[in-house]
């Protein structure tokens, strides 16, 4: 599962990038995710306007 | 382009950068046919105009008349949007005379002076050399000068007037254009690192903050011409700038697959730019939804006239959306992906993606805006279609969509027989460009331009004209 | 409306947007760090100690530069190998390569190399691309062009051609001449040497690798 490491250098964005799409998905993700929070208090905000 | 109908002073100003827009807008066209003569006849003004000064003044005619359209669409929309004059426009005055005399004087350097010695004395006097940021270091300067002035305008005027969506969007991304401007002036013997910085300035620019700025024109247009609900428009806005910029910031990572930036570039960009013709998808279905929603509500009304107050402009955005999505997402994605990317890199295959992008996502909605202050100068209710401007319309789009076509047949001879097969030497370079399909792609190209400056004529007549005809309601 | 939804409610998707925009921005700085440390140019006691860097010292021109295929990385990249003669020499200082390199890299700036060419891919595409142009078979010693310009040494020939670029045409579309120095053109080689040690990723793939023409267009 874990590819050889091809990178010149090490580096954080590179340990990450273990294999197709590993690292893309975990930066997305990092994106998406808090859109889930962000969500949930604009609705608790929208039913305590009711 | 003095008017009575304009009562807001920041709509004239707005009137002086569409004029000199569309000027710069000739002189692209007009540079842009002679590179492309050159193609078909190499020696055509050979150590006169040579196709590099040809090239740059085609390209940075293209970003100037663009920057001054934006600009102008700013200080036209402002009063609008805010309902009060636009703050310091007495500076705005004198900058746009210090921002158009600068453009001459650069432009009259590039195609007399064209090139320099190779010391410091040419990056802050002649050329920089940078595609599309060729400008000299001291016109670098004024540009930043000038620009910020524009911004403290619009900041003062979105902070004393009513803020609306669209200004609170407009002011956040002109801040992000300017500012980007800085990373593309310095110099440095590294190539690499000069190339990931220029990147910041030409990627940051046409795939974040000019594509969020025509969102925000958009949905202005919106609200003007065919009287779509504010709410409805700016919610659009909003999702439209979350995936434009959550795509197009990381999607830059296209750029770093090859210039000798770290291989985890391959992923980012990939995945990220791949993601980048989406919004473009939302802000394509938003127009046309839009347009549909409020013709069929006015139907409902029982009123059979068309909603839209300004046919021409509205022709034009509907123009953006199509060829925003084509161009700029299509196109781009076409060669976005790094396994294809290897073979496309600096192909012809970039330059028909370049217009197709350029002229969809940006020409068309500026040249709407330009309609828009027509209508508003003139006093127009309702501007109509005339024959020139339907003529343009067809002309210039099909010129453009002509090139396109040409220049992606001359891609794919460019990275079959160039690059994969010829491994992309001297020799390979040449062979694939001796080949009939590239020889006669050009020629259709220069037609296809050809067609696309005749178009432009069209244009110039209709803006000249149009002001008056009787066909409009008044 | 007895429910709003959350999905079609103005606040939620300006606070993604702020969100989006911002954390990609921030992710994009970072980036940028992490990526500058990367394609900082080495320097020569990284080439003598054999380092690898993405873009070496300007030290490299006094080595042979090779395009290889390496099988771990699954693409070629360039080889920097045994000590090799530029005009004449071996033994440029750190300083005397650097001032070469400054005055090819501005040369290429004020000449406008780029719209014409491409550099590293980048810039018009109505001349060939420079990236790998200094291992471009054609100026080695059995190729046409250092024939053609009647030169014994690939850097010769190239800043020759530089010089007087109409003097040999390779095509109906010629390169103008530039008004460039022997200094100037001497520069340039540098800096096309230079940028030929630059790790590109592989790109341009096969560099090289095939010869003679294709039978018949």
């Amino acid at each position: 599962m874990f590819e050889p490491f091809t990178d010149i250098v090490p580096s954080f964005f590179g340990w990450l990038n273990q294999g197709p799409l590993t690292l893309t998905i975990f930066l997305h993700s990092f994106i998406v995710l808090p859109m889930f929070w962000i969500y949930k208090q604009e609705k608790a905000r929208l039913e305590n306007e009711k | 382009m003095a008017s009575n109908h304009l009562k807001w002073e920041s709509k004239q100003l707005a009137t002086w950068y569409f004029t000199f827009a569309a000027i710069i807008f000739g002189a692209q066209l007009l540079f842009g046919l002679v590179a492309a003569i050159q193609y078909v006849m190499p020696g055509f003004l050979f150590e006169i105009v040579d196709f590099s000064i040809a090239r740059i003044l085609h390209i940075n005619a293209l970003v100037v008349w663009m920057v001054f359209a934006m600009i102008g669409s700013v200080y036209w929309l402002l009063p609008d949007e805010t309902g009060i004059e636009t703050v310091g426009i007495k500076i705005g005055k004198l900058l746009f005379w210090v921002f158009a005399a600068a453009i001459v004087v650069v432009v009259l350097v590039y195609l007399l002076v064209q090139v320099g010695p190779a010391d410091e004395t040419t990056i802050w006097f002649i050329t920089e050399g940078r595609e599309y940021i060729e400008a000299p270091r001291w016109a670098d300067i004024g540009i930043v000068v000038v620009v910020l002035g524009f911004i403290g305008n619009l900041y003062a005027t979105g902070m004393k007037g009513k803020p609306t969506g669209i200004v609170t969007v407009l002011m956040a991304d002109m801040l992000a254009f300017a500012g980007i401007y800085l990373a593309g002036m310095f110099f440095t013997d590294n190539i690499t690192v000069d190339q990931f910085w220029w990147w910041w300035v030409i990627h940051l620019w046409v795939e974040a903050t000019w594509e969020v700025f025509v969102g925000a024109i958009a949905a202005y247009g919106l609200i003007k011409m065919i009287g779509a609900h504010r709410q409805v428009v700016e919610m659009w806005l909003w999702i439209e700038v979350a995936m434009l910029f959550g795509s197009g910031i990381l999607g830059m990572g296209h750029h770093y697959f090859w210039i000798g930036t770290p291989e985890y570039w391959w992923e980012i960009g990939a995945l990220f730019s791949a993601l980048e013709p989406l919004p473009l998808v939302a802000m394509f279905i938003h127009v046309l939804y839009d347009w549909g929603k409020q013709q069929g509500a006015a139907q409902q009304r029982g009123e059979e006239a068309s909603v839209i107050t300004n046919k021409p402009a509205f022709t034009w955005f509907v123009l953006q959306a199509f060829g925003n999505f084509l161009g700029a997402g299509v196109w781009g994605f076409f060669h976005t992906l790094p396994q294809v990317n290897l073979y496309t890199h600096g192909t012809q295959f970039t330059s028909a993606h370049g217009h197709l992008a350029f002229f969809g996502a940006y020409a068309t909605i500026l040249i709407g805006m330009m309609y828009v202050a027509i209508q508003g100068s003139n006093g127009i209710k309702v501007l109509k279609h005339t024959k020139s401007s339907i003529a343009a319309a067809w002309m210039i789009t099909g010129g453009v969509m002509g090139m396109t076509v040409s220049l992606t047949i001359a891609g794919y001879v460019d990275v079959i027989v160039t690059r994969a097969q010829m491994g992309a030497t001297w020799a390979g370079y040449f062979d694939g460009h001796s080949g009939m399909w590239m020889t006669q792609a050009m020629d259709w190209r220069l037609i296809m331009g050809t067609v696309t400056f005749l178009g432009f004529l069209f244009l110039i007549k209709d803006f000249l004209s149009t002001g008056k005809n009787a066909v409009h309601t008044r | 409306m007895a429910n709003k939804s959350v999905w079609s409610d103005n606040r939620f998707w300006q606070r993604s947007a702020a969100w989006v925009t911002g954390f990609a921005a921030i992710l994009l700085i970072w980036l940028t760090f992490d990526t500058s440390g990367q394609i900082s140019m080495g320097s020569d006691a990284d080439l003598k100690n054999g380092v690898t860097k993405r873009v070496p010292g300007p030290t490299v021109i006094n080595y042979k530069i090779t395009y290889e295929m390496d099988t771990k990385r699954g693409h070629e990249v360039p080889v920097i190998g045994a000590k090799e003669k530029f005009f004449g020499r071996d033994d440029y200082s750190e300083k005397e390569a650097g001032d070469l390199l400054h005055l090819g890299k501005l040369g290429s700036q004020a000449k406008n190399c780029m719209d014409c060419h491409t550099l590293l891919g980048n810039g018009a595409y109505y001349a060939p691309d420079l990236t790998k142009a200094w291992l471009d078979p054609a100026w080695e010693s059995t190729g046409s062009m250092q024939a053609m310009t009647g030169k014994n040494t690939k850097e010769e020939a190239m800043a020759e051609f530089l010089q007087f670029p109409s003097k040999y045409p390779t095509h109906a579309r010629m390169m103008p001449n530039l008004g460039i120095t022997a200094a100037e053109a001497k520069g340039l080689v540098a800096f096309l040497k230079h940028m030929s040690s630059i790790d590109t990723n592989g790109f341009p793939r096969n560099f090289g690798k095939i010869q003679g023409a294709l039978n018949g267009k």
